[in-house]
């Protein structure tokens, strides 16, 4: 098993690697970064002696493992708007989108997983049908349109809560609203195929033909087995804590990571997107390796003969 | 979640039906159940394909059925609501038919949904014919960027090239050409794979086939199912990234419209002309919805188990 | 004509297979030294059970699959490595008929198009001449044009496999490998199609290298005959005399577990043992645990393949060497 965790660390510091290989490259295929970052107007001494000063005239090998030691360094840039370092501006936006994310991830998982698991339960029922239209709705919708939605009817015709903002706990409301509600649907969706195809399995069959209640068939067999594919998707449900809010913050005008990025993409604030760029990688990467622990302990199949993975 | 997506999910009102009949037809034993196809194409299925139909004309012709030109501005005319002779969708705040405008978006994005899902088809299921016939460090470094690909979220990747590399239309079709290669790439190698391994694969190859022979003429007609099906559920999936990112300002750049873009315009004047917002919302859901239940239709008749 | 058409020194190949994470790698010895010759016209009956390396070693002498070591020479020159140009323009002098005429077939094109298919390949005739030919085989496996219109999935099996035969003989090949080319199919019709290839091979002169575990297949087909065991062959020798007077422990047992008319069932030799494994070869003969006559040198010691009468060759120390002292 040892060996199994072994492969995953490395494939994680592969991405890792990537994230970083793929930031360097863009930046340089993008231009020159003393242009980019100094604008064009700026005196060809100053470009010079900026380059100078960011190595950027070293061969691009000595620039790649020269990045890696920055981005070691925490030396992400600073940010072009405001001269800010990067880093800081980014970390101090994390509350506010985990604020969001957090309890619209709390929400999905309670109203998502049951009304999947029911639903498989109960196939070809109302709720079953109901559950699969929703599903069906969270999987067309995109975040914006909803959002927009849920404005229209609760800020602007029922005027029962803000739009945007993030002056009271009220103003929370929508967003987490939004986020939760595409992906319960996505939830719902994926748990009632994960557990209708474990209840399609000849062993659950069996279970209840030898006299074993349903729902200790249910609880003891299909759940454990349905639980294994969802812990996937919860992961990258978690990993995506940072990042998922990138829309829906900008409707609302919620000041977290997501509103930072478009901003800095928009203002071509390459430190900031950069700084952005690798926490989500990290936030990815993290929890897909703690999926990835789980999987070992969950899954005993992976325990005794290590991974075919 | 894409992975997700892929397994038994089908669209709402077909799901009892064709569920029960795979069912029958599971019982009754595989050759028998190549032959039960499904009568009649499901009320929901025809509404769907008449409505993509309908996209399509509409994308092709956007400028000679549109009754103004997208840009023309109508200042006397400005925030006019739907229902008006003039303008039946209503105008914008410049005054511009809502209409039209609507007409023109559809054609861009359709346009943008076409190019990348064909773009990422061709990459993707040329990686993974690579990385089966190589194996060895080819395959590795495929599956090794398309884990890579699958665990980052398209959507922050996507906003980064932009920042780095500004807009324009051809850079943007091109970077949703990336989005769900790895798909593509994971089925084709796979089914590449075990048709490699044993049967017409190998018995074309001791004919004396070169490898593209086989490859072009063998493998590729014979997953081609899997791989249409995969199409239909990316399809929707670009046009959803392709307007948020246009919705954000990021994407489609004025004066040319997308569906994002008109959203994100309506956002401005929700309270008082909802309707910019909405014809174009409406648009991307129904079109979204009517691809996703081809989709699972399709998934339904060209069932891979089959292959 | 007289020179062998086909002729293998010593070829071997060797698998490693990791049992498990943590498993040490074994080697697996596929096939171990394996030397044969197939005369022009003639046809090489090699049998054995699963795991015996039969298949690897019909790949191997078709050039499939790369020898660790020893050579392959066909028709005097030697065997190009395969995926090469050269190998594949040589496939067109030989080919492989398979145990599964469904899995060789591709299911989504009629019949005669794979048919026509390696002369498209080798870009041999005129389309019109190529179309000829396809009519021209199909009549010479006993079947229709209206069969050649169908899909694989419309044929049953033994039509199936004289397609792939047609398709087989297409380039008009000197030499052709049946991987158990009847063992999929029902026991009447394998029958017909053994005949058929009896039939066609004499009138095409082909060369056939013909690999069953069946005896009584092999027995119709062969004019020389050698059974394998484990990676070696340990008997070879022409087919009627093998299986009249076999020598070899384990082709005596094969022979008596096999019925044929005419001769008295002398009593079946039921062999002890586990079934053999590659993996896990048993040191010195490898048959020795399951041997009913194993003395205590067969533990420790190969035996060779070696010369005992006219064209037969025995890997057994107690046909071909002098016994030690110790008694049985």
């Amino acid at each position: 098993m040892g060996r199994y965790f072994a492969i995953r660390i490395g494939r994680a510091a592969l991405t890792i690697v990537l994230v970083v290989t793929f930031a360097f490259v863009v930046l340089r295929l993008s231009g020159d970064p003393a242009l980019m970052i100094l604008g064009p107007e700026a005196p060809p001494e100053v470009l010079a002696a900026f380059r100078k000063a960011w190595g950027l005239d070293d061969p691009i090998w000595f620039q790649y493992l020269d990045y890696f030691g920055a981005i070691a360094r925490g030396e992400l840039g600073r940010s072009m708007r405001d001269g800010r370092p990067a880093i800081e501006l980014v970390l101090e936006r994390i509350p506010a989108t985990l604020a969001l994310t957090l309890p619209a991830f709390v929400f999905k998982v309670a109203l998502g997983i049951p009304a999947g698991i029911y639903a498989a339960l109960h196939r070809g029922s109302g709720i079953d049908r109901a559950v699969m239209m929703t599903a069906v709705a969270g999987f067309t919708v995109p975040s914006f349109v909803l959002a927009l939605v849920l404005v229209l009817v609760f800020a602007v015709q029922l005027g029962w809560l803000p739009s945007g903002g993030q002056d009271s706990w009220r103003h929370a409301i929508l967003p987490i609203a939004t986020l939760s509600l595409g992906g319960a649907a996505v939830l719902a969706r994926f748990t009632r195929s994960a557990m209708l195809e474990v209840l399609g399995q000849p062993y659950i069959r069996t279970a209840s033909a030898k006299g074993v209640p349903w729902r200790k068939v249910v609880t003891s067999h299909a759940l454990p087995n349905a639980a294994i594919p969802t812990v996937t998707i919860l992961g990258f449900m978690v990993g995506t804590l940072m990042a998922g809010a990138v829309v829906v913050e900008s409707v609302f005008a919620w000041p977290g990571v997501g509103r930072l990025l478009v901003v800095a993409v928009a203002n071509r604030d390459l430190a900031v997107v950069q700084c952005i760029l690798l926490l989500v990688a990290m936030t990815m990467v993290t929890s897909n390796l703690v999926v990835d622990f789980l999987y070992g302990f969950l899954d005993p199949r992976l325990r005794s003969k290590g991974a075919h993975a | 979640m894409t992975d997700a997506t892929l397994k038994d999910t089908k669209a709402f009102s077909s799901d009892v039906d064709s569920v029960s009949r795979k069912e029958n037809a599971s019982r009754l034993g595989s050759s028998v159940r190549r032959r039960i196809s499904l009568p009649a194409i499901p009320v929901s299925v025809a509404l769907a394909i008449s409505w993509i139909v309908a996209m399509l004309v509409i994308a092709a012709f956007a400028e000679k059925i549109a009754p103004y030109g997208f840009t023309q501005l109508d200042l006397r005319n400005r925030l006019s609501a739907p229902g008006n002779a003039a303008h039946w969708l209503g105008t914008d705040e410049l005054g511009r038919d809502v209409l039209s405008r609507l007409l023109v978006s559809i054609r861009i994005s359709l346009l943008i949904a076409f190019g990348a899902t064909a773009i990422s088809a061709m990459v993707g299921t040329t990686l993974g014919f690579l990385a089966a016939h190589f194996r060895g460090l080819v395959e590795q470094l495929v599956l090794m960027l398309s884990d890579f690909q699958a665990s980052m979220p398209f959507l922050i990747m996507a906003l980064a090239v932009l920042a780095f590399f500004g807009n324009s239309l051809p850079l943007l079709i091109g970077l949703m050409g990336l989005f769900g290669w790895e798909r593509y790439a994971r089925i084709a190698r796979g089914l590449a794979i075990s048709a490699n391994a044993q049967g017409y694969a190998v018995a074309v190859r001791q004919l004396g086939a070169t490898p593209s022979r086989i490859y072009l003429r063998h493998i590729l007609p014979n997953i081609a199912s899997t791989l249409i099906v995969s199409t239909t559920l990316v399809f929707p999936e670009v046009i959803l990234t392709e307007s948020g990112l246009s919705f954000l300002g990021l994407g489609v750049q004025p004066p040319m419209t997308s569906l994002g873009n008109m959203v994100g315009y309506g956002r401005e004047y929700l309270t008082r002309a909802p309707w910019i917002m909405l014809a174009p919302a409406t648009t991307i859901v129904v079109t979204t919805l009517a691809v996703s239940v081809i989709g699972d239709w399709l998934r339904d008749r060209l069932d891979p188990t089959l292959q | 004509m007289s020179a062998p058409l086909v002729e293998v020194s010593a070829i071997s190949r060797t698998y490693s297979m990791r049992s498990g994470m943590f498993g040490r790698a074994t080697a697996v010895h596929a096939v171990d030294a394996v030397s044969l010759t197939i005369a022009r016209g003639q046809t090489l009956g090699l049998v054995g059970e699963s795991g015996s390396g039969k298949s690897t070693t019909g790949r191997i002498v078709l050039g499939l699959e790369p020898s660790d070591s020893g050579e392959v020479r066909f028709g005097g020159k030697p065997m190009a490595a395969p995926g090469t140009a050269v190998w594949r323009a040589q496939r067109a002098r030989m080919q492989m008929i398979f145990q599964d005429p469904l899995g060789a077939l591709d299911r989504r094109l009629p019949v005669a198009t794979q048919i026509r298919e390696p002369l498209d390949i080798h870009g041999l005739g005129t389309p019109a001449m190529r179309e000829e030919r396809v009519r021209e085989l199909l009549r010479a496996v006993e079947l229709t044009p209206a069969h050649g219109a169908r899909y694989p999935g419309a044929l049953s099996g033994g039509q199936r496999q004289r397609i792939v035969l047609a398709r087989a003989l297409a380039t008009k090949p000197d030499f052709l490998v049946c991987d158990e080319p009847v063992s999929a199919l029902d026991v009447s019709i394998q029958a017909q199609v053994v005949n058929l290839l009896v039939d066609l091979q004499a009138q095409l002169s082909l060369t056939l290298l013909f690999i069953s575990h069946d005896l009584r297949v092999v027995r119709q087909i062969s004019n020389v005959v050698a059974v394998m065991y484990l990676g070696r062959i340990v008997e070879i020798g022409s087919a009627d005399d093998l299986f009249a007077r076999p020598e070899h422990p384990y082709t005596e047992a094969l022979v008596s577990a096999s019925p044929a008319p005419g001769r008295r069932s002398a009593g079946r030799i039921v062999l002890s043992g586990d079934p053999p494994n590659p993996a896990a070869r048993p040191q010195g003969c490898a048959f020795h645990p399951r041997c009913p006559r194993a003395i205590a040198r067969c533990a420790s010691e190969v035996p060779t393949l070696a010369a005992i009468s006219g064209d037969r060759r025995v890997a057994c120390h107690l046909v071909t060497g002098t016994p030690a002292r110790d008694a049985a």
